[in-house]
């Protein structure tokens, strides 16, 4: 009897979860802004390279391992810019290519949910996770498995790498909120963003986290500049 | 759940509190009073004991982080083979079961979720059909990019290869199935290829191959890439009328009989080896009237290129003997001799080839000058084959002399220089008995006839004598 009871609240409690959170959906879709975030990074590039022994027809003779990416008028690439207080909003789904023994794109985005990875490189290679929210993963995608999907389900930036190529790196921001990666002029633009004061956030892999208070006006663009400090 | 399997998991649940004092009594020296994997005799283990606060299990029979019960109390119970960790089978059961409960204490909510138990697909029996399917698979998936074409453990990917915590880790040598960390057994293997091995770059496979039986294809190649050695006591050197060959992968090799002797770290003399790479050579004897061959085997997973920068350092092996064969119990100290004794060795070194040295002790070899021995070697998919040949009748006192029906004093010494073996970082062997089989010679096709005819004739001889008798 206890169960049921049990049963019969947690039901009650999901579906008036689900109102509020689908009430809020609508209201992003009507009265959403852009935020376009511009990040700068007064440091040099970090690029490593290695030389490569294996898949030589498919990797190259040398990995280069970008871990800062420095574009024009100091813009930093691969920053993901968000603002994970405003749930709901349109649901992207994450798309992760192994090609060319590189994770491309190097940062994925994605809503919490479904992530497809694929395995463009006809060799084998293992999508191993490092997170802590969501379950880490290590799973192996030999060449004849073209794609496989995963669930993340918790927001988190998640680690991947692969072990057969040492030098593979890659991220996967789960974000509940709006989100961007920062393109080679270290530019995201990130739209439907809920009218208001709102956090933006951005992330990068190596130079950390920072915060902005920015007001969000419907249909309209708001730019918003970051500068990311050296370690 | 089901009420009953409820009630199987409590009747199986361990008491931590008495979990506790076995543990602190047995494990914390290496696991840590804290269960963080830092006692105070961690610093001198490879790998490194585990940390339970982290929640992690290598050895797990779950698609999910989630150890059973059951597969932390298998790892207590049976060890783990090639790791310091011994097996606790002279452990109660009952403290066992409590240990259990108490090591997962440790990792508080990071073991929140239940254990999802892998469901492996129907086992399907090894067979030449399930081995040629395997070996395919095998190849498809590409298992050799870590464990090497002949599952040596000398893929391309092995220099890169690291543990959760960034240390170095090295593949499994498949031909080694009774090394493996959770056991070597059919469904143990196909277990770790089905989930992996958490915390090491083994991935699962149970998605990764193109038909879920293949599973236990792979799993059945895996098994027939190495046979479990039985280690002999006596290492026996076959007699032989023909020509020996030099060519160590020649047909000949394949049906002399082979003796297998493990090698232990040399841990005597500092620095010592506790985790030698080279755990046993394969040695096979031929000789005829002139000389004395040699076919030793043994794994390493790299041909070393000598940098002591990087510290690597040439590969090597030797056979050693001691200088004058003499009856009676008397030998050199078996760690190469000592100032008072010398030894005799037959050796190969990387760059160097082979030799023959005399030692006062490892650190005091010294060639032989006009030495005769010589030789050939052959590395392919981490393994060496070298064929090592000397007259059988030696001069000068520091040389033995060969004899057949003679047991012969012989000892093994190898380094792994791509593992930083060089001096007395070694692994070795105590003294053996070497015997040269006696030669099997005509004479018993023609004395059993002979006899018998003689014998035949003596009958005929007795029976007419009493017949004319009477």
């Amino acid at each position: 009897m206890r169960k049921t009871l049990a049963v019969v609240g947690i039901v009650t409690v999901a579906a008036a979860a689900a109102f509020v959170v689908g009430g809020r959906d609508v209201a992003t879709a009507q009265g959403g802004g852009t935020v376009e975030v511009e990040v700068k990074y007064n440091g040099a590039p970090v690029v490593e390279k290695l030389k490569v022994n294996k898949d030589t027809q498919k990797c190259g003779t040398e990995a280069v391992i970008e871990k800062v990416v420095v574009g024009g008028n100091k813009g930093l690439a691969h920053a993901v810019a968000s603002v994970p207080a405003a749930k709901g909003g349109k649901a992207v789904k994450g798309v992760l290519d192994q090609k060319g023994c590189k994770f491309v794109p190097h940062v994925v985005v994605m809503s919490p949910g479904e992530l497809e990875i694929k395995n463009s490189d006809d060799i084998l290679h293992n999508i191993h996770t490092y997170s802590t929210a969501n379950a880490a993963i290590n799973k192996a995608q030999p060449k004849f498995k073209k794609t496989m999907t995963e669930k993340f389900e918790k927001p988190e930036v998640i680690k991947v790498t692969c072990d057969v190529h040492s030098w593979m790196l890659g991220w996967i921001a789960v974000t509940p909120g709006p989100a961007a990666v920062t393109d080679a002029n270290g530019v995201a633009k990130i739209t439907d963003v809920p009218a208001g004061k709102q956090k933006v956030e951005v992330w990068h892999e190596t130079l950390g986290k920072q915060e902005k208070d920015v007001d969000v006006k419907a249909g309209q663009t708001t730019k918003v500049t970051f500068e990311m400090k050296g370690k | 759940m089901p009420l009953g399997s409820s009630r199987a998991v409590f009747a199986q649940a361990g008491d931590a509190g008495a979990g506790k004092a076995v543990y602190e009594r047995k494990c914390a020296l290496c696991h840590g009073e804290k269960g963080d994997g830092k006692g105070p005799a961690t610093e001198l283990l490879v790998p490194r004991p585990r940390d339970f606060t982290s929640g992690l299990y290598k050895i797990r029979s779950t698609l999910n982080k989630t150890p059973t019960d059951q597969d932390i109390f298998n790892v207590v119970t049976n060890g783990m083979p090639g790791t310091s960790m011994p097996d606790w089978k002279v452990l109660p059961e009952r403290d066992r079961w409590n240990l259990v409960a108490y090591i997962k204490a440790f990792a508080g909510d990071k073991l929140k979720d239940a254990p999802k138990k892998v469901d492996l697909p129907k086992e399907v029996a090894s067979s030449a059909e399930s081995l040629k399917r395997g070996k395919e698979m095998f190849e498809a998936i590409e298992c050799n990019k870590c464990h090497g074409n002949e599952g040596r453990a000398d893929g391309p990917s092995r220099p890169e290869l690291k543990d959760e915590w960034g240390q170095p880790v090295a593949p499994a040598n498949l031909a080694k199935r009774w090394t493996f960390r959770g056991g070597k057994d059919r469904k143990e293997i196909a277990t770790r290829l089905a989930v992996g091995v958490l915390g090491t770059p083994m991935p699962a496979f149970l998605e990764a191959v193109e038909k879920p039986e293949d599973i236990w294809h792979v799993t059945n190649y895996v098994i027939s890439l190495g046979e479990e050695p039985k280690f002999a006591t006596l290492v026996t050197v076959t007699a032989t009328k023909d020509a020996i060959p030099d060519d160590p992968a020649a047909e000949f090799w394949s049906k002399v009989p082979p003796s297998y002797l493990p090698l232990m770290g040399q841990v005597i003399i500092d620095p010592r080896n506790f985790n030698p790479s080279i755990d046993l050579v394969t040695v096979r004897g031929a000789w005829n009237e002139r000389e004395i061959v040699f076919q030793l085997t043994w794994d390493d997973p790299t041909e070393s290129k000598p940098d002591a920068a990087k510290k690597i350092f040439a590969d090597a092996i030797a056979l050693q003997f001691p200088p004058k064969i003499t009856p009676g119990p008397e030998r050199p100290y078996f760690l190469m001799g000592d100032d008072s004794d010398a030894v005799y060795l037959l050796r190969w070194e990387q760059g160097k080839g082979v030799m023959e040295a005399t030692a006062n002790g490892p650190a005091k070899i010294k060639a032989i000058a006009g030495g005769e021995v010589n030789g050939k070697i052959v590395y392919k998919d981490g393994r060496y084959r070298l064929v090592m040949r000397r007259a059988l009748a030696a001069t000068g006192d520091d040389r033995p002399t060969f004899q057949p029906g003679v047991f012969t004093p012989v000892a093994f010494q190898a380094w792994d220089g791509g593992e930083g073996e060089t001096g007395v970082r070694m692994s070795l062997t105590s003294w053996y008995y070497l015997h040269l089989e006696e030669p099997q010679s005509n004479r018993r096709f023609v004395v059993p006839p002979v006899v018998a005819l003689l014998t035949l004739a003596a009958m005929v001889l007795v029976v007419r004598a009493a017949n004319r008798r009477r």
